[in-house]
């Protein structure tokens, strides 16, 4: 077996010269590390005091590799950001146009509540906004003969119809603007072809609470003799249930 | 210079290869040596930014490179107690340290000397090893190192003999 002599081992121990770390993980560290801070003014005092480390070796200089390498890390960050960025706008402008049963539909879903919550409307005009979409969903839908999506679109109607009557019955609504776009609303939706759905029970529970809303608003107004009788034919319809009839009778007097 | 991240920022380009080859040579992988270096420039640069927030400070650093060292050491040291397990426990009883951390790549990029001199020098006492890494791999003279490790010159000079005789009987064995 050959020995090493000190001579060669020396020799050996400098090639250990070739470890080195891997470049772009010294130049993350180095951005993380000075990221961590914003730049500190240092007093001329104290500058006075920075020694010189190991004046043996001059600071390596920053080379050109490391800031081309720099800086296509932070392009390669920054047009991750653009994409994702990107793919966000592009998800949310597409969901615009989406109606019930679509994939995308959640967002939209989600993007009026932003709407609205942005707005600062109230919980009534944001139902009877939502309510409104969810008619145009369905009148849309219709329209184009998507059969598949009127399941959900109505069912999403019912939703939001339950919900609107809830809040009417709780709360005695005093603003006839409301009442009127949440009867033309119905209104649209009855222009629906095909879609009936005046006896569906939470529509009818919506219709009965908008009409109780207008009759005692109505009872409060001074109207003509004319008004009285069509306000009297108005309260007949409804007693016998028919909430439909009845709210064409009131929209006819608020004309 | 400006600010403390330019003075830190030259004092890392400086010392970054030196401090990685320091804990490389002692510690089982690159990921652990990335690691722990990691920890070394971190630790260093709030040592370095509080000495400016605090003026009054008792000791300034006056040799960033020998703190840097100073840190290194006692995050290998500190890593083998965290592992529960000591690389180096005397210059008689040396015991094989395994090598799992090293990877197809590592290996390609070591040639075979290096790896036999890098798996002896980790059999080595820890100052022998500091010793020969800052002499014959940093250049660092022998006066350097001895205020570094707070010793004379010439008891520096009588380790490093040891630790290359040492080294060598190592080396030849294998």
């Amino acid at each position: 077996m050959i020995q090493i002599t000190q001579k060669q081992l020396i020799e050996q121990l400098k090639t250990l010269k070739e470890i080195e770390p891997r470049k772009e993980w010294a130049l993350l560290l180095k951005s993380q590390i000075l990221a961590e801070q914003k730049a500190i003014p240092v007093s001329v005092k104290i500058k006075k005091t920075i020694p010189v480390p190991f004046p043996e070796k001059k600071a390596k200089s920053i080379g050109i590799m490391d800031i081309l390498s720099s800086v296509f890390f932070q392009r390669k960050l920054a047009y991750a950001f653009t994409v994702v960025l990107f793919l966000i706008v592009g998800v949310f402008g597409f969901a615009i146009n989406t109606v019930p049963g679509d994939l995308l539909f959640p967002v939209k879903k989600i993007t009026e509540q932003s709407q609205a919550a942005l707005t600062g409307q109230t919980s009534l005009k944001q139902e009877v906004a939502t309510l409104n979409s969810r008619i145009n969903d369905l009148a849309q839908v219709a329209k184009d003969g998507r059969t598949d999506n009127i399941p959900s679109a109505i069912s999403e109607i019912n939703t939001k119809a339950s919900e609107l009557a809830k809040n009417l019955k709780s709360n005695l609504v005093n603003d006839p603007q409301t009442i009127k776009e949440i009867a033309n609303s119905l209104k649209t939706l009855a222009d629906v072809p095909g879609t009936d759905l005046t006896a569906n029970p939470d529509v009818k529970d919506l219709y009965q609470a908008v009409v109780q809303s207008q009759i005692a608003d109505l009872e409060k107004t001074t109207l003509t003799d004319e008004q009285k009788n069509a306000l009297a034919q108005a309260e007949d319809l409804y007693d016998q249930g028919k909430y439909a009839d009845a709210l064409e009778a009131i929209l006819l007097i608020n004309k | 210079m400006d600010n403390i991240n330019e003075q830190f920022s030259l004092i890392y380009d400086q010392y970054i290869d030196k401090i990685y080859r320091f804990v490389y040579l002692k510690v089982n992988s690159q990921e652990i040596a990335e690691d722990i270096t990691s920890k070394v420039f971190l630790k260093g640069f709030e040592a370095y930014k509080n000495q400016y927030q605090t003026p009054n400070t008792q000791h300034p650093i006056q040799n960033p490179g020998a703190f840097l060292y100073q840190i290194a050491r006692n995050a290998v040291v500190d890593h083998y107690r965290e592992k529960g397990r000591t690389p180096v426990v005397s210059a008689d009883a040396s015991p094989e340290i395994a090598d799992p951390g090293e990877s197809a790549q590592e290996k390609a990029i070591l040639s075979a000397d290096i790896n036999t001199i890098k798996k002896s020098i980790k059999k080595l006492k820890q100052e022998h090893q500091d010793i020969i890494i800052w002499h014959y791999l940093e250049d660092m003279p022998i006066a350097s190192i001895g205020k570094l490790l707070d010793k004379p010159a010439g008891t520096v000079r009588v380790m490093l003999h040891r630790g290359l005789k040492e080294l060598k009987g190592l080396i030849n064995e294998s």
